[in-house]
């Protein structure tokens, strides 16, 4: 199969994406398991200590940047593996589309459990 | 025998079985790198979702929450935080392999460096394990 110049580009769009937000990932969950683990004794494990983590505002931003993030590289390694099955583009841009939308539902939730809790 | 051949070289090879494309010894250490990825990759996308289905119970407040956590302190689901570590690893680890090579750093001892990527994961993900289970 040919693919257009504008196909290519975008997928080696996306590669960069994805390469860029998995280094992020492994310093956002590193800090993460850090937090979770080694910050409170014996890890973060009773409701009334991740009320009191999620209030530090430094967290509540690492936190948000880390449930972008990892939905970021989910959601395009998820479309990577539909892609390989070897779609049309009309096909290959409405899953791009469900999976916008389900990145941004992905968020949105994560977000509404964090604002629950810290709020 | 010359006399058992009798295909002429002019005809095309007979269509491959599917199941020849899941016999492990048709593939290199670049294919598994790549099956591997997309399994661990997968995985860790449905581990994803789960854990935060898992966290709406915070939502429920702490009565639903320290419940839920005296559960996920037995030794049946600290096994099961060793699986998504030992996924996690493999992917992350991998993952470095080919964004590396990916900029042309180490592209031509890549099988090297996937068999080196293997080794570190299981060492970290030994001693991962080791740390769960005591703090358990």
């Amino acid at each position: 199969m040919i693919e257009t110049r504008e196909r290519a580009s975008r997928h080696s769009w996306t590669w960069f994406v994805q390469a860029f937000t998995g280094v992020m990932l492994l310093i956002l969950l590193s800090l993460h398991m850090i937090a979770q683990h080694f910050i409170v004794e014996g890890g973060l494990r009773e409701y009334a200590d991740i009320v009191d983590y999620l209030r530090n505002p430094v967290i509540l931003v690492l936190e948000g940047l880390f449930l972008v993030t990892v939905a970021i590289h989910a959601l395009l390694g998820v479309r990577a593996v539909i892609f390989d099955f070897g779609l049309s583009e009309r096909s290959e841009r409405r899953v791009s589309l469900s999976l916008l939308w389900l990145g941004i539902a992905t968020v949105a939730y994560g977000a509404w459990i964090i604002w629950l809790v810290a709020v | 025998m010359k006399t058992m051949e009798t295909r002429t070289p002019e005809r095309p090879p007979p269509p491959r079985r599917l199941a020849s494309g899941l016999d492990p010894r048709r593939r290199g250490a670049g294919s598994w790198a790549f099956v591997l990825s997309r399994i661990t990759g997968l995985g860790l996308v449905v581990y994803l979702y789960v854990h935060l289905g898992v966290l709406s119970l915070l939502a429920r407040g702490p009565e639903s929450w320290d419940s839920f956590i005296d559960v996920v302190r037995s030794k049946p689901f600290l096994a099961l935080d060793v699986v998504v570590i030992a996924g996690w690893l493999v992917h992350a680890l991998n993952g470095i392999r080919v964004t590396l090579a990916n900029f042309s750093f180490g592209a031509r001892v890549q099988k090297a460096m996937f068999s080196v990527a293997m080794v570190v994961a299981a060492v970290l993900l030994v001693i991962m394990s080791v740390l769960i289970f005591e703090g358990s």
